[in-house]
């Protein structure tokens, strides 16, 4: 089977900044990438790496140093302006706050290329406004102010904004920065539903590996030296993600496909038990700095016992048994028992 | 929402709100000219004693006219300021714009000694004036913009630009101290320069100069609306951020430097009549902003220059002094109702 035509490939690219006559500020060089029709891809990096800079570059803002960067074959310089604003979207990290700007006219905006020179909106306009503010699911905030609506609310209207520019390329520069937990999921997941139902493709760069591992098709993962990209199951069957985490005390789980603190294990303990008791007593054992070996009652030995209703947690130190109604008792026994 | 109809009543209302003024401040001045005799001046060309018909054709239709013209233009060149800085507190006397306009005038003035000949060949002479307060203000906007593109702060581009207006009123200084006595009455006339000192040639130079910036800020609409969010965004929605910005800037000089080569620094209307057509509208689209602030800014500058005549006396109020009072407790209000100013951008 052959695959589909990359409709963005990156080569050779050198980014960063010139200065002063020759001289130029490298911050990142051979990178070599694509995008593919319907596509997100998560851009997961250090902070300073550049990411930033590589999406100014791939959104036009800015000028490579040296490389290509092109779309469906043609080089993006080749693009003229309005052109180019047809087919690639973006959304800054930048907070847009304007007074009284309506959430309608903030979206509408995003006609701009589409529009005559005087900006008249039209009746196509307006209705695929309207459309784009259904999508990320803001009906109801059309005449609110921009400067009076959530983080996470705002963020959505910026992405109506790409919607309504109606770009098969959409951009974004860590569009779930300022947002809580539950919001940073929504947001991506919007992105991956648009991605598959609007068939755009759609970059975004962010430091929350969990929801790009949930929800990315591919990742560009931007290493010290290099550049790799993947779908999020292949750099972490390839140990790729630990390399981003090489100089600091996290670690990636394989199994899991999350990170936790590098620990020093100091103790061994056994533990018998199912489902998901035996799960969560082992996490929070391993908070404790234990090392958990299952089902091993030679040593001190916990023993999940499920009751009728209550479920109870068994400790076996040297014979004597100890029992406990929470893993929160447990631990409090556990961590007075440990001597510094 | 606003609907159609309370736009429409609000568009309505505020025309009727300038004819009303224009009519009255014709209708007002130091020398008390009887309604009925107004009326017959205005439609018969005639009047009881012909001083009337002097006072009318001559000053206060040209009067009312430039207040008219100052309005629409200063306040449209505050909104755009306030535009394209991002920055509610911008408008061209805040950031020294009327002060580079001032030195333009006073370097043609007292730095070309030959003032008294350019005074007198009338409409060339209007024209050199306008020009180098075009140049003066251009000069300005120029140094802030070449200053903005380093400086992202915009409180801090705030205070770069009243201390471009400081240090352009020293060397106006410095002008005044080595002119002589004839140079420096020229110049001391144009400072105090008013609404009612535009004469009927000067008019001739000011309303094409207006009507001129006022085209190019309607033909900037799209562009102004586009860099409300920002150039970035504006950038990446296909906008040509550089050839827009030139535009604008070209009016904005156009605009506020006509008005000040004859009407002399006028403050305040700049900065305070976009935040009331922004009250007012409750919108930040400049379909509707520009023509509103146009509207307001006639409203504002008439009545000023109506409240600027003491009735019965002979002696009329500076209309800078006017505009400062009604202009600064909107300012005030402004920066206590955006305490959280410097982190618009």
């Amino acid at each position: 089977m052959k695959n589909p035509e990359s409709i963005l490939n990156i080569d050779n690219l050198e980014i960063g900044y010139s200065l002063k006559k020759e001289q130029k500020n490298i911050l990142f060089k051979d990178i070599n990438l694509s995008a593919k029709s319907g596509e997100l891809i998560a851009l997961i990096g250090k902070n300073g790496i550049g990411k930033s800079t590589l999406l100014r570059n791939i959104a036009g803002l800015q000028e490579p140093l040296a490389g290509r960067i092109s779309f469906y074959n043609k080089l993006l310089r080749k693009y003229k302006r309005s052109e180019f604003a047809r087919l690639v979207s973006f959304v800054s990290t930048e907070i847009v706050r304007v007074n009284n700007l309506k959430v309608f006219d903030l979206v509408a905006l995003g006609r701009f290329p589409h529009t005559n020179w005087m900006g008249k909106l039209q009746t196509e306009d307006i209705v695929r406004s309207n459309d784009a503010i259904g999508m990320v699911g803001m009906k109801s905030y059309l005449n609110k102010n921009v400067d009076e609506i959530s983080d996470g609310e705002r963020q959505r209207v910026m992405i109506a904004r790409t919607l309504a520019q109606d770009t098969k390329i959409i951009v974004l520069d860590e569009p779930t920065a300022f947002l809580d937990l539950p919001n940073k999921f929504e947001i991506v997941h919007l992105l991956n539903k648009l991605s598959k139902e609007e068939n755009k493709t759609i970059i975004f760069s962010t430091h929350d590996l969990n929801t790009a591992i949930h929800e990315a098709d591919k990742v560009w993962l931007m290493l010290d030296d290099k550049v790799i990209e993947g779908a999020p199951e292949d750099l972490i069957l390839n140990d790729q993600f630990n390399e981003l985490f090489k100089d600091s005390t996290l670690n990636f789980d394989k199994t899991k496909g999350d990170f936790r603190m590098k620990r020093a294990q100091r103790e061994k303990i056994g533990l018998s038990g199912e489902g998901l008791h035996y799960n969560w007593t082992k996490k929070a054992l391993e908070r404790l700095d234990y090392k958990v070996l299952k089902d091993n009652q030679e040593i001190t030995n916990i023993k999940i016992e499920f009751g009728n209703e209550n479920c109870k947690w068994i400790l076996n130190i040297e014979n004597n048994e100890f029992v406990f109604k929470s893993i929160y008792d447990l631990s409090l026994y556990l961590k007075s028992q440990t001597k510094f | 929402m606003i609907s159609k109809n309370r736009i429409l009543f609000l568009w309505i209302s505020l025309s009727v709100i300038l004819i009303l003024l224009f009519v009255f401040d014709v209708f007002l001045g130091s020398v008390n000219i009887p309604v009925k005799e107004v009326f017959r001046v205005i439609f018969t060309g005639e009047a009881d004693r012909p001083e009337y018909l002097t006072i009318i054709y001559k000053f206060r239709i040209p009067k009312a006219i430039t207040a008219l013209f100052a309005g629409f233009a200063l306040s449209v060149s505050g909104l755009q300021m306030q535009t394209i800085f991002r920055n509610p507190l911008a408008g061209p006397y805040v950031l020294g714009i009327s002060a580079g306009a001032s030195l333009g005038v006073a370097i043609l003035v007292m730095g070309i000694s030959s003032f008294t000949i350019v005074s007198q060949v009338g409409a060339i002479g209007n024209w050199m004036i306008v020009i180098s307060a075009w140049l003066g203000s251009g000069l300005i906007l120029f140094l802030i913009l070449v200053v903005s593109l380093r400086v992202k702060d915009i409180m801090t581009i705030l205070i770069l630009g009243i201390m471009f207006g400081s240090a352009t009123s020293a060397i106006v200084s410095i002008l005044q101290y080595f002119s002589n006595e004839s140079m420096l009455k020229a110049f001391i006339v144009w400072t105090m320069g008013s609404l009612g000192g535009v004469s009927l040639s000067q008019l001739n130079v000011l309303i094409p100069s207006v009507i001129i910036g006022l085209t190019i800020t309607f033909l900037s609409i799209k562009m102004l609306n586009a860099m409300l969010v920002g150039e970035n965004y504006a950038k990446s929605m296909g906008l040509n951020v550089r050839m827009s910005r030139f535009l604008i800037f070209f009016s904005t000089s156009l605009l506020a430097g006509s008005v000040t080569a004859f009407c002399g620094p006028i403050g305040f209307i700049g900065i305070a009549v976009p935040h009331i057509a922004r009250i007012i509208f409750k919108t930040a689209n400049h379909n509707t902003l520009l023509p509103g602030s146009m509207l307001v800014g006639g409203i504002v500058l008439l009545l000023s220059d109506i409240i600027s005549q003491i009735p019965g006396k002979e002696n009329t109020l500076p209309i800078n002094s006017i505009t400062a009072l009604v202009g600064i407790p909107i300012v005030i209000w402004i920066i206590i109702k955006n305490e959280k100013l410097s982190r618009v951008s």
